[in-house]
């Protein structure tokens, strides 16, 4: 695939026209959604971005928030942004306040959640004590692919509870709740891209209306994603039979991803789909979405509970009242999975300074 | 059009050409007229069916032109006289039957095709000459210059073919199919034979090589008896400075040139009307008494190199002479000709100082019209479900993603190459043959190829070109899907009825054959959506592409917006929310109007928000679906009455 400074033949200023030569025809996006949902030009459907249409506006929001834009740079992003909130960068786990070891007690999880639910629990406690009054998540959608979904109560945050292993671009939901004419509190699940796309958001000039309302964002750790049709296609080819429950990816040395269905679970070699992971997240530094309020991961070595970052007051807040509450219970995580943590998240900052130079 | 049957022979009547041409069949006891709808040629089976009543005849629209002319060559042969009309490119589908029809000759019935051609292209999707047709297949050819002179050749042009036993081509132009003229009608004739065609009696080609020689000597006699009508006429001076060999129109134009510039003491016109064969005697005497010749005819230089090639064979007794036209460029190649270009080109051959316009007023012209005059370019009717469907099929294939191509065909919907279809159709040529090339595309698949493939037709194309090409893409299991944009309608060329509709050219039922039946029939899936509603017509869509595996099928059923305008209009009063409105922020930029393209949706540059042209826009509704601030509004007419 083409360089993104080849592909760009002579200079725009259009943002749309700069969105689509250095990301979207350039194969690097990574359906965030943060484009998605702020005007007419940018679709999303089953999984993936498109613009057929060119806006021709040379001031606009949607190559801003792009994550995989070219200008400015991820790191001189990223690096604003931290410092916009008062937070020194700190690789390479990002800004933290606490590190825990996490599980949320209420049964109403089990077989709903990931690992420790403790995402879930936070976001139905932010709910409950109003500090957001809807919710962006992400849930598999009438093809099976996953988009964004905006909920109230409990029982829409389990619904949508579980990793899904695929992109689903719920940042155009986000962007079409701040479109509406209302001031209430919204709050964030998302991937590091999408909280990067958030912290972004907040800072438009032209996006008071993210300020304003966007009030939590909850960080999952990633380490890569994959493109909808690719992971569908992928599950046809090894014969998965049925939608897929569940997604795993045990620790290793297992290298397998695991897939359950209502019949069966089933095995895929973790090779197979790596070769299937979206090109763009190779050039995403951040595992543990730096720039969220909260980032919440597996517990290497624990099944069923989580690692939490506490990384603003907001993040702080509301796990002290979750723990106040006895619906969280915390645990000092042990210095060897630090240490892993920390490794882990470092060779993906490697990784993607790496691809950033090249391009 | 009207029921020339009511014209009263002997007092004079304004006549279109295509009148005029419908009048001389009927004057010569026409019996069986048959067409497919084409400008400039449609008015001709449309005022013959208006006409069939009261003039006991047979006109029909066929589904095509071959059938057209095969069906009235089959009249021909029972001695009815038949006549079948068409603009060029139907002489193109027709063109296999008439090479054989040649050979085979037609019937006691005097048999004549029509073909309106179209030079500047002004509704076509070439510019064809179609008077090759007479060359390639020894046919006489007859090109009349005004609306009288059309009448009166087409009688002319039924006794040829009766004395010959062969088809005889009379060919106009949109200048003269469309312009209106005085003329005087004759009568009508009285009976008709019975139509017999004795068993004894066949038709066909073989042996192939003597029946070719017959073919000629026919051709041959018809020269001689045409040599005797006066539709060739010279005027000018005895010893023209500049002959102008013309025909048609330009005919008119050179004579018209002449007069602008005062030229007629040095120029004169050869004005041929039965072109094919070449009046030989009349050629000889008029090269005979110039140095100077000028060619004018449209398009391409068929007399031209036929006179020229004729002159070579006859140099020694002509001796040397220079040939203007085409070929020196005292004449485009492309394009119409008109009295001001005649004039360019005579006044350069004779160097009389002449110009069109005064220079300064030429150049403040231009520049006002720079300024001022708006670009207008083709665009869809408002309300128009084509419009919509191109938007789901954009929007569609850009979600698919796999850069997929749109194979288009003739029609409204040929417009999808435009903005107004933006830009979206990646091929159009002629009737049928977005099928074609998709199911070429269909099979690429074993090379590698991964682009999706949408074929666009229309309902009337469907049945007049399609088929086969689908009987093919099922039977090779070419990959791809196939949108039948079925509007009810032949829209392009005056809603004139298809099989589709079941209605016929007399206006009385047909039997209807639908699109979902031929889909059946061939084991086709399909689907049937309104393109009116974008949301489920792009699911569908998005279900067909992900689906592969041979041809698919999705029928768009939406009536035309100017046939539902005649059988009460749209539903809808469309209002913007001007609050809600974006206007030119980012989050929109006047997506309505600049992208969507609505002719019924402007943009205010003073208040900057959009509003609905209240005397364009239909209220068919489908804008209120793309607004993405949800400020335009539908709101249903009786609520607004109420």
């Amino acid at each position: 695939m083409a360089k993104a400074s080849q592909v760009q033949r002579k200079p725009t200023a259009a943002r749309l026209e700069r969105l689509k030569t250095e990301v979207l025809d350039s194969g690097l996006c990574v359906a965030c959604g943060a484009c998605v949902g702020l005007c007419p030009h940018v679709l999303f459907y089953d999984g993936q971005v498109a613009a057929p249409d060119d806006c021709g506006l040379d001031q606009g929001r949607c190559y801003d928030l792009c994550p995989q834009a070219l200008e400015p740079n991820q790191e001189t992003r990223r690096k604003g942004l931290h410092a916009l909130a008062g937070q020194e960068p700190n690789p390479p786990l990002g800004p933290y306040q606490a590190v825990w070891q996490a599980k949320a007690k209420s049964p109403d999880l089990a077989g709903r959640v990931q690992y420790g639910g403790v995402v879930s629990e936070l976001m139905c406690l932010a709910l409950d004590m109003e500090v957001v009054e809807e919710a962006v998540l992400t849930k598999a959608g009438r093809r099976g692919a996953p988009e964004g979904v905006r909920v109230r109560e409990r029982a829409g945050v389990l619904e949508a509870a579980g990793s899904i292993y695929a992109a689903g671009a719920s940042l155009a939901a986000l962007n079409l709740a701040l479109a509406e004419d209302s001031s209430h509190k919204l709050g964030l699940v998302g991937l590091p891209c999408q909280a990067l796309a958030a912290a972004a958001m907040k800072a438009h000039q032209a996006y008071p209306a993210a300020a304003k309302r966007l009030s939590l964002v909850i960080g999952l750790f990633c380490t890569w994603n994959l493109p909808a049709r690719g992971l569908r296609a992928l599950l046809a080819a090894e014969g998965v039979d049925g939608p897929a429950r569940k997604y795993d990816i045990p620790p290793p040395p297992a290298e397998v991803f695991l897939v359950e269905t209502a019949s069966a679970s089933q095995e895929i070699p973790l090779a197979k789909v790596r070769e299937k992971t979206l090109p763009g997240c190779a050039h995403c530094p951040d595992m543990t979405a730096e720039l969220a309020d909260i980032s919440v991961g597996a517990m290497e070595g624990r099944p069923g509970w989580n690692t939490l970052l506490v990384r603003t007051p907001t993040g702080q807040r509301l796990v002290d009242e979750a723990v106040k509450r006895s619906l969280i219970v915390l645990e000092e995580p042990a210095q060897e999975s630090l240490k892993h943590l920390r490794a882990a998240a470092e060779g993906k900052r490697t990784r993607a300074a790496a691809a950033w130079k090249e391009r | 059009m009207a029921d020339l049957t009511k014209l009263i022979p002997g007092q004079i009547a304004l006549l279109q050409g295509n009148e005029a041409i419908a009048r001389g069949a009927l004057e010569a006891g026409v019996a069986f007229c048959a067409a497919y709808p084409g400008n400039p040629s449609s008015e001709i089976l449309e005022t013959l069916a208006e006409s069939a009543d009261s003039a006991g005849i047979y006109a029909e629209w066929s589904v095509n032109e071959k059938v057209a002319l095969e069906s009235a060559a089959a009249a021909s042969f029972t001695g009815l006289r038949a006549m079948a009309s068409m603009k060029q490119n139907g002489v193109n589908v027709a063109q296999d039957f008439i090479c054989n029809l040649t050979i085979s000759g037609s019937g006691p019935g005097g048999l004549v095709l029509i073909t309106c051609d179209d030079p500047s292209s002004i509704s076509s999707t070439n510019e064809q000459d179609a008077r090759f047709i007479a060359r390639l297949a020894d046919l006489p050819l007859l090109e009349p210059s005004t609306p009288a002179e059309a009448l009166a050749m087409v009688k002319f042009a039924f006794e040829l073919s009766e004395e010959i036993r062969n088809l005889v081509v009379l060919r106009s132009v949109s200048r003269l199919s469309h312009t209106r003229a005085g003329l005087v009608p004759g009568k009508l004739p009285g009976e008709r034979p019975k139509p017999y065609w004795d068993p004894k009696t066949s038709y066909f080609t073989m042996p192939v090589v003597p029946m070719h020689q017959k073919m000629h000597q026919k051709l041959a006699r018809a020269g001689q008896i045409m040599a005797q009508t006066g539709f060739n006429r010279y005027e000018g001076p005895e010893l023209p400075e500049l002959l102008i060999i013309a025909s048609g129109s330009s005919a008119l134009y050179a004579s018209e040139a002449i007069a602008l510039l005062k030229a007629d003491q040095k120029a004169g016109v050869l004005k041929l009307g039965c072109t094919w064969p070449l009046p030989a005697e009349m050629l000889l005497e008029h090269l005979a008494k110039t140095e100077q010749v000028l060619f004018a005819e449209e398009v391409d230089p068929f007399l031209e190199s036929e006179i020229k090639a004729f002159y070579a064979q006859n140099v020694t007794q002509l001796g040397i002479k220079r040939f203007f036209g085409k070929a020196s460029g005292s004449l485009a190649s492309t394009g119409e000709n008109s009295p001001g270009k005649l004039a360019a080109a005579i006044a350069g051959i004779l160097g009389i100082d002449w110009r069109a316009l005064d220079k300064d007023y030429a150049d403040k012209a231009t520049a006002l019209v720079t300024a001022l005059v708006p670009p207008r370019e083709f665009g869809f009717c408002p309300g128009c479900p084509h419009r919509a469907s191109y938007w789901a099929i954009k929007q569609t294939l850009a979600v698919d993603g796999r850069q997929g191509l749109v194979s288009g065909d003739i029609g409204c919907y040929s417009l999808g190459v435009l903005p107004t279809g933006f830009r979206r159709v990646n091929s159009v040529h002629c009737m049928g043959s977005g099928l074609g090339i998709s199911s070429g595309l269909g099979q690429l698949g074993r090379f590698g190829f991964n682009q999706p493939v949408v074929s666009v037709v229309g309902d009337s194309t469907f049945y007049h070109a399609a088929l086969p090409a689908m009987v093919n893409a099922r039977w090779n299991q070419a990959d791809y899907v196939l949108c039948v944009l079925d509007n009810s309608a032949t829209a392009m060329t005056g809603f004139q009825p298809h099989p589709g509709t079941g209605q016929t050219a007399s206006g009385q039922g047909g039997c209807k054959v639908d699109v979902e039946s031929m889909c059946q029939a061939l084991g086709l899936s399909y689907r049937i959506v309104d393109p009116y509603d974008l949301t489920a017509t792009q699911e569908a869509l998005y279900d067909a592409l992900q689906e592969g595996g041979g041809l698919r099928v999705l029928i768009f059923r939406r009536v035309c917006a100017l046939v539902q305008g005649r059988q009460g209009g749209h539903p809808y009063r469309m209002q913007i929310d001007q609050e809600a409105c974006r206007g030119q922020e980012c989050g929109c930029n006047r997506f309505c109007s600049r992208v969507f393209r609505c002719p019924g949706l402007v943009f205010d540059e003073a208040s900057g928000v959009a509003a609905v042209d209240e005397v364009t826009c239909v209220g068919c509704g489908v804008c209120a679906q793309i607004c993405p601030a949800g400020a335009i509004v539908a709101q249903p007419k009786e609520e607004v009455a109420a």
